[in-house]
C-alpha cells in the first residue's frame, strides 16, 4: 500500500516537474537542468510500476455457515 | 419441529409378539422422524400449482407433474423469488405428514429452473425492485480511483476469478485483494455471497467490492436473482462492482451493484489503470518537456537572428532598387542610339540643303555624296 501512495505522490510531483515547462515560471538557462531532474523522477515511476505486486488474501471465514 | 427419536420410535405401550401400537400422535412423530432422516434437504422440482399467500405470512402451493401433485408449505420470509402458477421450479425442504394426518413439503428455499420460469421470474422481481428504487442511477456511487484494499466474493477454483486476477496483476500493483470464497451457483450461493458481503461491510476496510463469477447457463446464473442477495447489494455500505456472466448477461445483481462489469475480467480492468499505459503517459510528459524546451531554443535564436535578418532584406531592396533603376537608363540609351535607327533604314543628311548644292547621306553601310535637285514641302505632315 505504501509503494502505491509512494507512486501516486511520485505522480503527482511528476506532473508538477512537467508543469514549470508550460508556466510563465520557465527559464531556459534552467530547463535543462530541471528535464533531466524530470527524466530522473520518470524512470524511476518506471521502475515502480514494473514491479508493483498485489498481495492476494484468500479469508480464513467460512461462508457457507 | 424436532421430536425425540425416544418418543416416537415407541409405541405408547408395547405388548411382547405383538406388532408395535400407535396413537395418530406418535405414529405422525415416528413418520416425521423418519422422512427427515431419509429426505433431508431433498430437492423437488416441479410446476407450481394453486399458489396463495395467506395471512401475509404463510405461502401455499402445489408442486406438480404428469401425474402426481404435493402441496408445499412455506413462511413468505423464506421465499425470495416471485411465483406465479405455472412456473418451474426446484425446491428444498423436508416431507412432512401434518398432525391432520395431510402430507405437505416444507419449504425453506426456492429456484426457478428452466429459461422461460427464470426469465418470468427475473421480470416480476426487477419490476418490484425497481418500483421500490434499488435499481435508481441516483444511487450509483464511483468507483475509487486510488484503489489499495480491494475485497472480493468469488469461488476461489472457478475460472472466472482466475481471470479476473491474472488481469489485476498484469495491469496494476499495490492492491491488498481479500478473498471471500463463496459458491457463485445453486442454492445455497445468494446466503454465501450476502454473509460475505456483510463481513466486508463490518468488519474489513475495503474501498469496494467485487461479487465475480465467469459465464454460465441461464439456471447457473440464477443465484443473482436472489431477492435478498440483490437487496444486500443496494444496502451496502461499500461499493459493489459486479462481473457476472458474460456481456449479454443481466442479473438484478447488476442492476443493484453500483458499477456493472461485463465479465470478471472487464471488472478488473474497470478497476484498475494499465501499468503500461501509466508508463507511456510518464514518458509522454517528459518527451513534451523536451519538445517545449526545443521550441524555445528555437525561439530564442529566431529572436536574435531578426534584427540582422531585416538589415539583410533591407540591403537586398535597396540593391534590386538601384538595379532596376539601371537596368531602365541602360534601355532608353539603347533606344537612342543612331546607329540602332540606321540599322532600321533610317538615314542622316548632312550639308546644306539647296538646290544644286552636295550634301552627305549616312546609311547604316554607306557614306553618300549627292547633289541637291529640287526642293518641295512635304504634304500632311503629322507630329
Amino acid at each position: 500500500m505504501s509503494e502505491k501512495m509512494s507512486l501516486t505522490k511520485k505522480m503527482e510531483e511528476l506532473d508538477k516537474k512537467t508543469g514549470w515547462f508550460y508556466s510563465d515560471d520557465f527559464k531556459l538557462e534552467e530547463s535543462a537542468e530541471r528535464y533531466k531532474d524530470a527524466m530522473a523522477l520518470a524512470n524511476d515511476i518506471k521502475k515502480d510500476l514494473n514491479e508493483l505486486k498485489n498481495e492476494i488474501e484468500v479469508l480464513s471465514e467460512d461462508f457457507s455457515k | 419441529m424436532t421430536i425425540s427419536p425416544l418418543k416416537t420410535a415407541k409405541a405408547d405401550i408395547p405388548i411382547p409378539g405383538e406388532p408395535p401400537r400407535f396413537t395418530p400422535s406418535t405414529l405422525i412423530a415416528a413418520m416425521n422422524q423418519t422422512l427427515e432422516y431419509a429426505y433431508e434437504g431433498a430437492l423437488l422440482v416441479g410446476e407450481v400449482a394453486s399458489y396463495k399467500v395467506n395471512q401475509g405470512k404463510w405461502v401455499f402451493f402445489d408442486l406438480k407433474d404428469e401425474e402426481s401433485s404435493i402441496s408445499c408449505f412455506m413462511s413468505i420470509y423464506q421465499l425470495r423469488v416471485p411465483l406465479e402458477d405455472g412456473m418451474k421450479i426446484v425446491v428444498r425442504g423436508v416431507p412432512k405428514v401434518t398432525k391432520w394426518g395431510k402430507f405437505s413439503f416444507t419449504v425453506s428455499a426456492i429456484k426457478p429452473v428452466g429459461d422461460g420460469s427464470i426469465k418470468k421470474a427475473f421480470e416480476l422481481l426487477k419490476k418490484k425492485l425497481s418500483d421500490e428504487g434499488l435499481f435508481a442511477p441516483e444511487k450509483k456511487r464511483e468507483l475509487p480511483k486510488d484503489l489499495t484494499k480491494l475485497g472480493v466474493i468469488s469461488s476461489t477454483g472457478a475460472a472466472g476469478y482466475a481471470d479476473f486476477v491474472k488481469i489485476l496483476n498484469a495491469r496494476w500493483g499495490g492492491i491488498h485483494v481479500q478473498v471471500a470464497h463463496t459458491q457463485v451457483q445453486g442454492m445455497d450461493a445468494p446466503d454465501q455471497i450476502i454473509r460475505a458481503l456483510k463481513y466486508f461491510n463490518e468488519r474489513s476496510e475495503v474501498q469496494v467490492i467485487a461479487i465475480l463469477r465467469g459465464g454460465g447457463s441461464a439456471d447457473d446464473l440464477s443465484c443473482f436473482n436472489d431477492e435478498e442477495l440483490v437487496r444486500a447489494i443496494a444496502a451496502s455500505k461499500i461499493p459493489v462492482i459486479t462481473g457476472i456472466g458474460h456481456e449479454v448477461d443481466e442479473s438484478l445483481a447488476d442492476l443493484a451493484a453500483d458499477v456493472r462489469a461485463s465479465t470478471p475480467s472487464n471488472a478488473a480492468e474497470m478497476l484498475t489503470p494499465d501499468r503500461e499505459a501509466v508508463g507511456y503517459t510518464v514518458d509522454m510528459s517528459v518527451s513534451r518537456a523536451e519538445s517545449i524546451i526545443y521550441n524555445k531554443i528555437d525561439a530564442a535564436l529566431e529572436r536574435v537572428d531578426q534584427p540582422f535578418d531585416n538589415i539583410r532584406r533591407f540591403i537586398k531592396q535597396k540593391i534590386d532598387f538601384y538595379h532596376n533603376m539601371l537596368f531602365q537608363k541602360v534601355k532608353i540609351l539603347e533606344a537612342l542610339n543612331p546607329e540602332k535607327v540606321l540599322r532600321q533604314g533610317y538615314a542622316i543628311l548632312s550639308g546644306k540643303v539647296s538646290p544644286g548644292s552636295v550634301v552627305n547621306i549616312t546609311t547604316y553601310d554607306k557614306e553618300i555624296t549627292a547633289e541637291v535637285k529640287e526642293i518641295h514641302e512635304r504634304k500632311n505632315v503629322t507630329n
